[in-house]
């Protein structure tokens, strides 16, 4: 009963509202008219029955709007009604409007971006069944490199057999094979794995199966493929599976397709990037054999549930000492191996995390500026509007309800917003993953998902209730009588929302300051890395990778045959200067060497020498531009018969022969007791940097490839013209000699070096844009804030210039004022900046964090950004005309 | 004694407009004065407070309005108990009862 009565009111009172409203007015007015006759009757006089009758109604249209608010469904109506209110105020206002709307999603977008990034990267678990119990094991031997490294072949087999802690431990190698099978060949990436591999990461195969036990000795030759490759290379035909596939010229059956979700090996598993496919990984009887020789195999494995991480690690070290002591007695001492379980994520994520999470920090030092903006602006407009509010709070408007048409505005300001800073966010991201550095891992398609959305939300219910609350109760508050009274004349406005200003420049100029130190700092870095001297001369300069395997390439000969005939006729190619191939080439890292100088006396404690060492044929040195120092560098006539010679770079020289010539001396592989025969040094060339321009530039030794052939070389072409154009040639005289060759990786050195900067790249790039937008924004919010104190205070302006104060004081008055903020904010900015740039320090190359150029340059960039920010609305208050200003009155 | 709808008035003003409609339809200032009458001055209820009340009561189905001619042949909106209505005061009056006999047990305690 009662609920029908309510149904029936709350229908009326929504779509006959006319009508009802209609009936209320005509009520109220009778009810007045029943109290004048009552007061008439009483034997008041009319006029003075008609005063005393609306005193004691008090006020017709707020009794109205009493009984409005009383009313079933208000809430909604009046919702609407504030969303409709809201919409023609933003649309009168479309300066201020835009404004705001375009920093929320400038704000909002940028925010979002990353935070997408950060959500696939490093929030979301890593995409294997249970990631919490999988770790990365790794040997160790401190003496070599203070950082664990992978396991060697047999070392893996003893951790399977013998350890008590885990599930199962699965061994994988990343190699890089030719395969054929489409138009050209080419070089994808292979993981030789383990048979359980699969069952432990918990990944199935969406087509076929995986390996079996048995496929984990040599003799299958069975592939599983990525479902990457299998989309490329196969077109994602179901009837893949039975398929036979050119792996280096060996026959493999395709036995298996994996999902789209499983990627592996993640950078920071020491395998390089995901595999194309898997192929088992079949230890040969020569691999068995390396003992304490070849770490080269990643070990994945998974707890038992309840062993904790310190219980495997020493576990794996009871094994690792067992290792280490059927390891001949002179080299117990140097090698002291240890072994480590180093949780999965960790690895993966490690240096990202920083990364990320500052990227994180500084956009959220953007988007405080960006609320602090918008704040300022609705702050001047509430300001504006205390007349409006005067106006409706007298007609009857409750305080409740003016909040709450306050708060709908700024809602419909935030969220459109974030609509456009969505769209915004969508676009910038994606120019972002092209950014990206390869190391960062890619384990989640970097989508829009519920959790993106749902911050982004998030953020603008947030932004919209303090945007909406804080300056609604400054209106609010308004004195209702005060306010009419000034009657749309304009006063110097309360002191307390001046500083409330006022504060808000001072953050907003110290968060731009800790941004810009932050980008100065990494920008700095940049450039000295760029300034860093290479140590070769890039211009000119072709290079491409080529892998000669077995069983067409089966010996010395046959390897030496095909790159000396290559190398004859690129050299005849025109265009090419000079034609050279090496073993790594440079900013590329490669392999490190343990070698004894003869007669070394290392002092005590010292660690092993180690040193980077490139296998090279012709001339190579010539081709790259590293300088010839000292001696000579390699000839046709070094061969296997003649003395075995070494080029060395100038720091080795430098560090063991300072001061002799080191042409003529000696050194040999391994430690002291190693019985590798001595090399004989015949040339010093300049240091080239091998692993990366920021990375101190490591002793380099040189092998003349005709001593020593190696299976895989790099060639590097130095050409007269554009080097680019001259891949295609590269390319046709390699497959003139073998058409089953994958030429991969053909770059120009410049190629090389930009792919080596993408890291600092892309910190530079965001950190840099994200400092830049601080630097606009606070610079507009300083505008915004003077500019407005400029305008209300035109009266006083006025007064001041009549009274004799000069165009120059007035100027002086007004930048002051504008100054002394901004010196606060940056006396606090810098101070922050001193503390915060330290979580830069290891992203740094060539200044320290507390850089004063860098402190210096932002201080006066911000202060002259800040300084144009005063000085146009200072010069308009300079251009006040005092007789206007007063005749507002 | 002014009367304002706080939290613990409401129902108070409730009970007294049911109160007065219980002998007869009523317009609004008519319900105002019974009001006064019956609490022997101690309640003025203003328009303020009783237009909200009696149109939420409206609201809640346990009054109905209608117009009608006042004595003085003045066109006026009057009101009347539903059934509902009539229902809401007797729990009103028995709650009302219950609390002031608490109260006033609670002010007799030494």
């Amino acid at each position: 009963m009662a609920l029908a009565a309510k149904l029936r009111s709350f229908l009326r009172n929504r779509f006959f509202s006319r009508r009802v409203d209609a009936d209320l007015d005509h009520e109220i007015h009778s009810h007045l008219s029943l109290l004048i006759e009552e007061n008439i009757r009483a034997g008041m006089p009319p006029d003075e029955a008609q005063r005393a009758a609306r005193m004691e109604l008090g006020g017709i249209e707020q009794v109205k709007e009493q009984v409005r608010d009383k009313r079933m469904g208000n809430w909604l109506h009046s919702a609407f009604f504030d969303c409709r209110y809201g919409v023609r105020q933003l649309r009168k206002n479309p300066g201020f409007t835009f404004v705001a709307v375009i920093t929320l999603a400038l704000g909002i977008g940028a925010t979002t971006a990353i935070f997408r990034i950060v959500d696939a990267v490093i929030l979301r678990p890593l995409p294997y069944n249970s990631p919490d119990r999988l770790v990365l094991v790794k040997e160790h031997i401190p003496k070599v490199t203070p950082d664990p490294i992978a396991v060697c072949a047999p070392d893996v087999l003893r951790f399977q057999r013998e350890n008590h802690s885990f599930v199962s431990l699965a061994a994988f190698r990343g190699d890089q094979f030719d395969l054929v099978g489409g138009t050209e060949p080419q070089r994808v990436h292979v993981d030789r794995a383990n048979a359980n591999l699969f069952s432990l990461l918990g990944a199935r195969p969406i087509l076929g199966r995986v390996f079996t036990p048995d496929e984990d000795r040599p003799g299958h030759t069975v592939a599983i493929l990525s479902h990457g490759l299998w989309q490329r290379e196969f077109a994602g035909v179901p009837d893949v599976v039975g398929r036979s596939v050119s792996l280096n010229r060996q026959i493999f059956t395709v036995i298996g397709v994996m999902p789209a979700t499983f990627i592996f090996p993640l950078p920071g598993m020491d395998q390089g990037d995901a595999a194309d496919l898997f192929i088992p990984i079949a230890f040969t009887p020569d691999e068995l054999a390396d003992e304490g020789d070849n770490f080269d195999y990643s070990v994945v494995g998974r707890l038992h549930l309840g062993v904790a991480l310190q219980q495997a690690n020493a576990d794996l070290q009871v094994i690792a000492h067992r290792i280490q002591e059927t390891y001949p007695v002179e080299f117990r001492s140097d090698i002291n191996l240890g072994a480590v379980a180093l949780p999965l994520r960790d690895t993966v994520i490690g240096k990202t995390r920083t990364l990320l999470l500052l990227l994180f920090g500084a956009v959220a030092f953007v988007f405080l500026i960006c609320c602090i903006n918008v704040a300022n602006l609705l702050l001047t407009r509430s300001t504006d509007r205390q007349k409006e509010m005067a106006v409706r709070l007298s007609l009857g408007a409750s305080r409740g309800r003016l909040l709450r048409q306050l708060a709908a505005e700024s809602m419909l300001l935030t969220f459109t917003g974030a609509a456009l800073g969505l769209a915004f966010a969508l676009w910038i991201s994606n120019a972002l993953l092209g950014l990206m550095p390869p190391d960062i891992p890619r384990i989640h398609g970097v989508g829009l998902n519920p959790a993106v959305l749902g911050f982004t939300l998030g953020l603008a219910v947030i932004v919209g209730l303090l945007f909406g609350v804080v300056p609604a109760f400054t209106s609010s508050r308004t004195n209702v009588v005060d306010s009419l009274k000034e009657a749309g004349r304009s006063t110097t406005q309360g002191p307390q929302l001046h500083r409330l200003r006022g504060a808000l420049v001072i953050v907003e100029v110290t968060l731009a300051m800790v941004l810009l130190v932050g980008a100065g700092l990494l920008l700095r870095s940049f450039q000295r890395m760029l300034e860093t001297q290479p140590g070769f001369r890039p211009e000119h300069v072709l290079t491409a990778s080529l892998s000669l395997r077995e069983p067409q390439y089966k010996d010395d000969s046959d390897i030496r045959n095909f790159y000396q005939r290559l190398l004859e006729r690129l050299q005849s190619l025109p265009g090419v200067q000079i034609a050279g191939a090496s073993s790594d080439l440079p900013l590329k890292a490669g392999w490190n060497h343990l070698f004894t100088p003869e007669g070394y006396q290392p002092p005590p404690g010292a660690n092993l020498n180690l040193c980077n060492h490139s296998v090279i044929l012709g001339p190579y040195l010539q081709a790259i531009g590293a300088p010839l120092l000292r001696g000579r560098y390699f000839t046709d006539q070094d061969t296997s018969a003649s003395t075995h010679v070494l080029i060395i770079s100038d720091s080795l020289a430098r560090r063991y022969w300072p001061n002799q010539d080191p042409i003529g001396k000696r050194l040999k592989w391994g430690t002291e007791a190693s019985k590798d025969a001595w090399l004989t040094i015949v040339g010093v060339v300049g240091d080239v940097k091998q692993s990366s321009l920021d990375v101190e530039t490591a002793a380099h030794t040189y092998e003349s490839f005709l001593q020593n052939p190696i299976s895989s070389l790099n060639v590097a072409l130095r050409t007269s013209n554009d080097p680019a154009t001259m891949a295609s040639a590269l390319r046709s005289a390699v497959w003139s000699l073998d058409p089953q060759l994958a030429v991969a990786q053909v770059q120009t050195m410049h190629q090389v070096i930009s792919e080596s900067t993408t890291p600092r790249r892309f910190s530079l790039f965001l950190l840099g844009g994200f400092a830049s937008l601080a630097l606009i924004l606070s610079a507009i919010g300083i505008y915004g804030v003077i500019a407005y104190s400029v305008v209300r205070r035109v009266h006083e302006m006025g007064i001041r210039m009549a009274l004799g104060a000069q165009r120059p004081d007035v100027l002086r008055l007004v930048i002051g004022q504008g100054m002394l903020l901004l010196a606060i904010g940056m006396i606090i900015g810098t101070l922050g900046a001193l503390v915060l740039t330290r979580a830069l320090a290891s992203f740094l190359y060539g200044v320290g964090p507390t850089d004063p150029v860098t402190f210096v340059t932002v201080v006066v960039i911000l202060a002259g950004v800040a300084f144009l920010a005063c000085y146009i609305p200072a010069r308009r208050a300079t251009r006040v005309d005092p007789m206007i200003a007063l005749r507002y009155e | 004694m002014n009367l304002e709808p706080t939290s613990l008035l409401q129902g108070t003003l409730d009970l007294l407009i049911l109160k007065s409609l219980a002998t007869g339809e009523m317009h609004g200032l008519g319900i105002s004065r019974r009001i006064q009458q019956i609490t022997q001055g101690t309640f003025v209820v203003k328009a303020g407070s009783l237009f909200p009340a009696l149109h939420r009561m409206e609201d809640e189905g346990w009054i109905s309005s209608f117009w009608g001619d006042s004595e003085n042949n003045r066109r006026a909106k009057y009101y009347r108990l539903t059934k509902p209505g009539r229902k809401q005061l007797e729990v009103e009056t028995e709650r009302w009862g219950r609390i002031s006999w608490a109260i006033a047990q609670a002010l007799q305690m030494p």
